[in-house]
This record gives C-alpha cells, structure tokens and sequence, in this order.
C-alpha cells in the first residue's frame, strides 16, 4: 500500500418529471484492497431503467469485486436483466472503475461516453483496448495512478445536455473534458466536481433534463491528517494530557470552543488572539493561538458545519457558501472535506459551567450529538475517523 | 483605552455581533479610533451577564439595545 486513497463522489440529476433515477452508483470496497466504482444506465428512464442499471451496477460491483472475470460478469448481466416489451432489448451501459490497492486503476466501459481523465491538472487520453463479448464492444484499459489523478465517469445524459435547446447538438465529451480541466486541480472534492459538472448540464437542459444524467468522480490524493478537539476534559487534572496527545499528531490542528482554546493556550504559553471581522452573521469570529492551524468558536459553528455536512452528502448545494467563505464553520469544513482525509478528534466530555444557562440553547448533549452526527457524516464521505473522549 | 467585548458563544447568542458593530460604528463616529482599542475576547465565563463588554478591568453587561447609553457613559464619559 501507498500512501494515496481515493476519494469518490457523484451527482446525479433525473429526467425531468421522473421521481427515480434511470442512472445508478454503486461503490464497493472489494477485500483485496481495491474499490470498484460502477455507473450503469439504464435503457429509459423512470422505474424501468432504476431496475435495469440498479441490477446491472450491483451486478458488476459484487461480481468483479470477487475477482470473477469480465466476460461472465457482462454475460450474467445479459442473462439477467429483464427485457424491455417495447423495444425488446434488456440494456444497460456501465463503465467500470477498479482501483487496485491505490496503485492502479482498470477501467470498463460499456457504450457510456469513455472516462476523462487528468494528471497534473491536464487532459489526458486513456488508452485503450476494444474487446468483444458477445456482439458488444467494451473499451478496457489499465493506467498506474499517480497522485492528483481525476477520472470523470458519466452517462450520456452529460453529453447530451441542451440538444436542441441552449445547443444545437449538446456538447461532446471533449467539450466537457475542457470545461473540467481548471476546475479539476483546484482541490475541489470528487462529490463537488461531480455536482459542478451536473449543474451545468442541468443549465443547459435549461433546467429540464431530458435524460438521467450522472457524473461520478475519482480523485487520486495523498493521505492527509487532520486533527481536531473540542470540549475541556470531565476530569480537569487531564488538560495537559489531552492537550499533549492533541498536539503530538501528524496534521493539522483546529480548535473548537472558547474553554478548550483558553486550555490550548496555557499549555502553549501562546495567547489567544481573536478576529473581529463577522463574514457571516450567525458564526461567530475565529482567532489565533501560535502553532494551531484554526481556532473557532464550539458549538454554533460546529452546528452550522453537521448543517453543510448533512447538505453535501445530500443535494450539495451549500458548497457554493463553505467553499470560499471565511467565517468559522467555512474554513473547518474546507479543512475536514476538501483537505483530511484522515480525522482524529479529541472530545472533551466536560459540561461546561458557561452552557448552564437555562435560556441558551445550548446542552451538553447537544455538543456530544453533534460530534457523533459530523463523524457519521465524514464517514459516509469516506474518511477515516477516530474519536478519543476525555 | 481598551474595549473588550465577548464573542464566546453564549455572548454571540445575546448579540455580540450587534454589540461589536454597533461599538465600531459609535468609534468611528466619534473620531476615538486613535483612543479606543476595540478588541474580542472568547468566553471571560460571565455568561450570565453577557454580552461581556470589559473596559479596562470592569466588567459591565451590554445588549444589542443599550450598547449606545453604555458607549456614552462608558466610553465617550472616560476617554
């Protein structure tokens, strides 16, 4: 193993007036240290094609993650899916994405527009093989990764955005792979990038996709650390050995909560010195302390970033605000999403004598809440987290 | 002199933001920029009587509502 991980993200968007979506993901994590990453589109769209490419995905993912071999998967597939009374075919394209042991990447694509790909923020072309399985013509390749590589997947509905109406013919994959290219190496997150590329397809389908259109991104990146703490230790005699834990990791280090900063101080012999400057009227300022990378105020700022958290593994909207902004919550989330890949918090389970004012609505549950909601959603976009309480 | 005003969380929720805009704002109006240090601080743990404004070394409670008598006893009265 290297030092690299994969980060995934995609966005989809529906055919307009379709409540399902004929696009469909599945990632998972196969036991030999791989991660297969499948995008199958359904022929249609509503329920029909969610059943076609929601079989095939899981399909392939579950087959080729066991190491059975291409052919039997494409053929299982063909036995399988259902077929379509109207047009009587049972069809499904799919690309593939195996990334092995974050040393190689193998991809498969079956009829959906070829991947895109970047290295050192420029095109590059993927080659490839043609293969024939059974009458049907599949691109396979094999790349080494190397670090800040982007593969872009996507249905056609991406190239097809705006025939007919924005554009005369839509645009092509070499179009889309141009409008990608600066945003690619900017350090936005693959679920981001997936959403940049899908918002403006759905602004060249004037608003109405008239096809499912999906983009699912793979970002190539080295491990980063990241360490955060939050909450004074219960026992107060354990500050220091909190503090000292805290700051002998690898990675950055962020700070949350006036009590917590003050302990972080003292041990540092540095003062804290705080901002003025509201860029958002609901956080409040950060500060400074010598040797911390951030240092915010607990629990309003750490609400507002589960708020983005919960935002970006749903619609991701939010990312337009937290990915520029400068206020508190901005910056940690620009820290833990786009920048950690793995997070070690230390949580201090003291009740702060400053929260037990009945009219604030503030709790101590609330703050451990919090913190358990934000690593469930971290989890959920693939990071590793560790929390120690004290 | 050097006005102090809490940003902790409970102070945010009682009206730093306000509290601090408003100071800004009477400073400049006043011309007192050059005598008046506006600073923040995180938690003093007065929570009770926030917002914490610390003038020098008093403590007093300001809201959002009574920053411009505070600022005219307080500050304009002793600079």
């Amino acid at each position: 193993m290297n030092n690299l991980c994969a980060d995934i993200g995609w966005k989809s968007l529906n055919h307009v007036g379709e409540q399902l979506c004929g696009d469909h993901i599945n990632i998972i994590d196969a036991g030999d240290e791989s991660t297969v990453v499948v995008l199958a589109d359904g022929l249609g769209s509503g329920v029909k094609a969610s059943i076609l490419s929601t079989l095939t995905s899981k399909i392939i993912a579950t087959m080729t993650s066991e190491g059975i071999a291409l052919e039997e998967c494409v053929r299982t597939i063909a036995a399988t899916l259902p077929i379509c009374k109207e047009r009587n075919v049972a069809y499904s394209t799919f690309t593939i994405i195996r990334i092995i042991r974050n040393e190689e990447a193998e991809i498969i694509c079956y009829d959906n527009p070829d991947v895109i790909m970047y290295r050192e923020g420029k095109y590059e072309d993927i080659p490839f093989r043609e293969m024939n399985i059974d009458g049907k013509i599949i691109h396979k390749s094999r790349i080494k990764l190397r670090e800040n590589d982007v593969f872009i997947a996507m249905s056609d509905g991406c190239i097809h955005a705006g025939v007919g109406m924005s554009l005369n013919f839509g645009w092509d994959r070499a179009q889309i792979a141009e409008y990608m290219e600066p945003l690619a190496e900017v350090g936005f997150t693959a679920k981001t990038l997936s959403t940049m590329l899908t918002d403006k397809c759905l602004e060249l389908y004037g608003g109405a996709p008239g096809d499912d259109t999906t983009a699912c991104t793979v970002r190539i990146r080295r491990r980063q650390p990241m360490n955060l703490m939050i909450g004074p230790p219960s026992d107060r005699n354990d500050c220091d050995k909190m503090v000292s834990l805290f700051l002998s990791k690898e990675g950055k280090r962020i700070v949350c909560g006036g009590t917590t900063s003050t302990i972080v101080s003292k041990y540092l012999g540095k003062p804290i010195l705080p901002e003025l400057t509201y860029f958002d009227s609901d956080i409040p300022p950060t500060a400074t302390i010598e040797g911390i990378d951030l240092v915010t105020e607990g629990v309003i700022t750490f609400s507002r970033v589960l708020e983005y958290a919960k935002d970006y593994l749903e619609n991701n909207e939010e990312y337009k605000k937290w990915s520029y902004k400068q206020d508190g919550a901005s910056l940690i989330c620009r820290m833990l999403f786009e920048e950690a890949t793995d997070i070690n918090f230390c949580v201090g389970r003291a009740i702060n004598p400053a929260h037990q004012n009945p009219n604030l609505p503030i709790t101590f549950n609330i703050k451990m809440q919090l913190v358990n909601e934000l690593s469930e959603c971290l989890k959920k976009m693939g990071k590793k987290i560790k929390v120690s309480y004290f | 002199m050097k006005v102090t005003v809490c940003i902790g969380s409970s102070c945010h929720l009682k009206g730093s933001r306000q509290v601090v805009e408003g100071l800004q704002k009477l400073i400049a109006d006043n011309g007192l920029k050059e005598k008046v240090e506006l600073g923040g601080t995180f938690c003093i743990g007065n929570c009770r009587d926030g917002v914490c404004v610390t003038v020098n070394d008093s403590v007093f409670s300001v809201s959002p509502d009574t920053v411009e008598d505070f600022f005219k006893t307080e500050v304009l009265a002793k600079v």
